[in-house]
């Protein structure tokens, strides 16, 4: 039995929400529900968008009959079973976090009393997990259950930044998908796209997942880059245990 | 082809009923800004209610056609006309090829839909030709039209059978009341925010695009601040950030959002939000879900219903008043009419 709360959002979408708190306890039930619901193909649900602690249910007000959805709902909500969720998948990112492609990691060390090889080592050294996607178009929100680095934003955000831009603060790491304003420390860049209009299915992650940032040099850089303008490249993806 | 673009007026873009299915990745829906215009365009070009077609705002486009087919304009009156003469709106109209139809400034309203028959020849991204103006994708290259841009029709039916015409609703006045459904964080208002809520004013302010309509008025009390742990958003969302002024998320918002959510605008009156203007105001007026979904069932009859119309056998109607004339032949006097007929 699960705590949770339903509640309308408008005449065409639910809201379960679970404990008021961001943390993969809690973010696997939003998970597990998603993936019962799905299961069951209930006629008139619509797509189901993962956050932190919430799922929100879209429906169809003319195809769904509301008082079966909200049961459907509320049967899988209190059955939650996270031991039948499928296994987590992991995506390597490359990560080139050297000169102008890692702008803050001088600083970075500096804030952390450390060198910067010790920076992209702590970094680099365990997986992310993907909370859920948003703010822009393949945008992942991720974390670590480990506090690594101590310090926040920049004191002044930068108007704009480029796409590809790996950015850190406390437990989050984030992928910027296309040039934006940002408040956080530049620890280095992906060649890669996490959002790619050109293919069929344009996004690299689902909320869920994990990722593991892996250091490359210039070369290897530049020549992921080339390929994924090609649309060639494949990021390394491999199965984890939740 | 289709049509070439003389003039973009201040913001066209290609809209059809939206990119569904990519929320969970951060993918804003896009669509039109007003359902109703948008549906009923065309359905008087015989289309599916949800084919693309041309969505101006405030200032319309001047196109000239380099191919025949059947155009209908509906939503904010910019006085449109055809070769310089005004051209009927919420009627299908045929033009041919050479023809220039111009838009004006809105005398009424913010926002025009111009439907072709057969809808416009655009790639489909992630299965809808929908502009995503933020995002820079869909539409014709991802971005508004521009001076000389060529647009294609993809099945043009110039032997459309005419008349087709559909009621034109009396325009709105300044001031609107717009319906919602409180929540989902309703409970982090104190009863004093939610009264000012649904009792006072609210203006739209300039900032006001196919994201969202910053509107300006009485301050909604929180009972802690604005801010939540981010969830899921819809169209239509009114959230109220720690300041207190609310703002109604549109069809370009984002997926997800962290600032408390009053209310959401229900679906049947959201193209009446697309349709409001800087200055004009707004009142809410809480309603409940089964309200909202008899309203949003009223307006899908009532295309439905035009539709069903339309698709009827349309009698000749004449297109001129019938002139009389009274003719002598042979010393007896006849009374001729002369009616030109479609």
């Amino acid at each position: 039995m699960s705590d949770y709360t339903l509640c309308y959002v408008g005449d065409q979408a639910l809201l379960v929400e679970f404990e008021n708190e961001i943390s993969i306890e809690v973010n696997q039930k939003v998970r597990a529900l998603k993936y019962d619901l799905e299961r069951k193909k209930i006629p008139g649900m619509g797509e189901l968008v993962p956050t932190y602690r919430a799922l929100l249910i879209h429906y169809d007000p003319l195809r769904a009959d509301l008082e079966r959805l909200k049961e459907e709902v509320k049967t899988s909500a209190a059955r939650m079973d996270l031991t039948h969720l499928p296994r987590a998948v992991v995506t390597e990112i490359p990560v080139l976090y050297e000169g102008e492609y890692a702008l803050d990691l001088e600083e970075i060390a500096k804030l952390e009393n450390t060198t910067p090889e010790e920076i992209i080592k702590i970094h680099s050294g365990s997986d992310y997990y993907v909370y859920m996607l948003g703010f822009a178009p393949g945008h992942p929100y991720t974390a670590r259950f480990e506090n690594p680095f101590s310090f926040k934003r920049r004191e002044s955000p930068r108007v704009r930044i480029p796409g590809g831009s790996i950015v850190v603060q406390l437990a989050l790491s984030d992928i910027i998908p296309f040039d934006q304003p940002c408040g956080w420390n530049i620890i280095g860049t992906t060649p890669i796209l996490v959002c790619d209009y050109r293919k069929e299915n344009p996004f690299l992650l689902k909320a869920g997942q994990w990722i593991r940032h892996v250091p490359v040099d210039r070369a290897e850089f530049l020549e992921i880059k080339r390929q994924v303008e090609l649309g060639e490249y494949q990021c390394r993806t491999y199965e984890r245990g939740q | 082809m289709g049509f070439i673009t003389e003039n973009p007026g201040v913001l066209t873009t290609i809209q059809d009923e939206g990119r569904y299915g990519y929320e969970q990745f951060g993918m804003s829906p896009a669509g039109p800004m007003d359902l109703r215009a948008f549906r009923t365009a065309n359905l008087l070009v015989d289309n599916d209610p949800g084919e693309s077609a041309l969505e101006a705002t405030a200032l319309g486009p001047a196109l000239r056609f380099d191919q025949d087919n059947v155009a209908a304009v509906t939503g904010a009156d910019m006085a449109p006309t055809l070769n310089g003469r005004p051209c009927p709106m919420y009627q299908a109209v045929a033009v041919k090829a050479g023809d220039v139809l111009r838009l004006g400034a809105a005398k009424s309203g913010l926002r025009s839909y111009i439907a072709f028959a057969g809808g416009l020849d655009v790639p489909q991204v992630m299965g809808s030709r929908a502009t995503a103006l933020q995002n820079q994708v869909g539409g014709y290259q991802g971005r508004r039209l521009a001076k000389g841009d060529a647009v294609g029709f993809r099945a043009p039916n110039p032997g459309l059978a005419l008349p087709r015409v559909a009621p034109v609703p009396p325009p709105e006045g300044k001031e609107a009341v717009i319906r919602v459904i409180l929540g989902p964080q309703d409970d982090m208002f104190t009863q004093e925010g939610l009264n000012t809520f649904l009792s006072q004013p609210y203006t739209v302010s300039k900032d006001f695009d196919r994201m969202g309509c910053r509107l300006e008025g009485a301050v909604i009390a929180h009972s802690g601040d604005g801010n939540i742990i981010s969830d899921g958003m819809v169209t239509g969302a009114i959230q109220v950030p720690t300041s207190g002024q609310p703002i109604i998320m549109l069809a370009e918002r984002q997926t997800v959002g962290g600032y408390t959510k009053i209310a959401t605008v229900i679906s049947a009156d959201l193209p009446r939000v697309g349709q409001r203007k800087t200055g004009d105001v707004i009142r809410f007026q809480a309603v409940t879900v089964e309200e909202a979904h008899q309203l949003w069932r009223a307006f899908h009859q009532e295309l439905e219903e035009l539709k069903a119309q339309l698709d009827r056998p349309q009698p000749s109607q004449p297109v001129q008043p019938a002139i009389t004339y009274r003719v002598t032949v042979n010393g007896r006097s006849y009374q001729v009419q002369v009616v030109r007929h479609t």
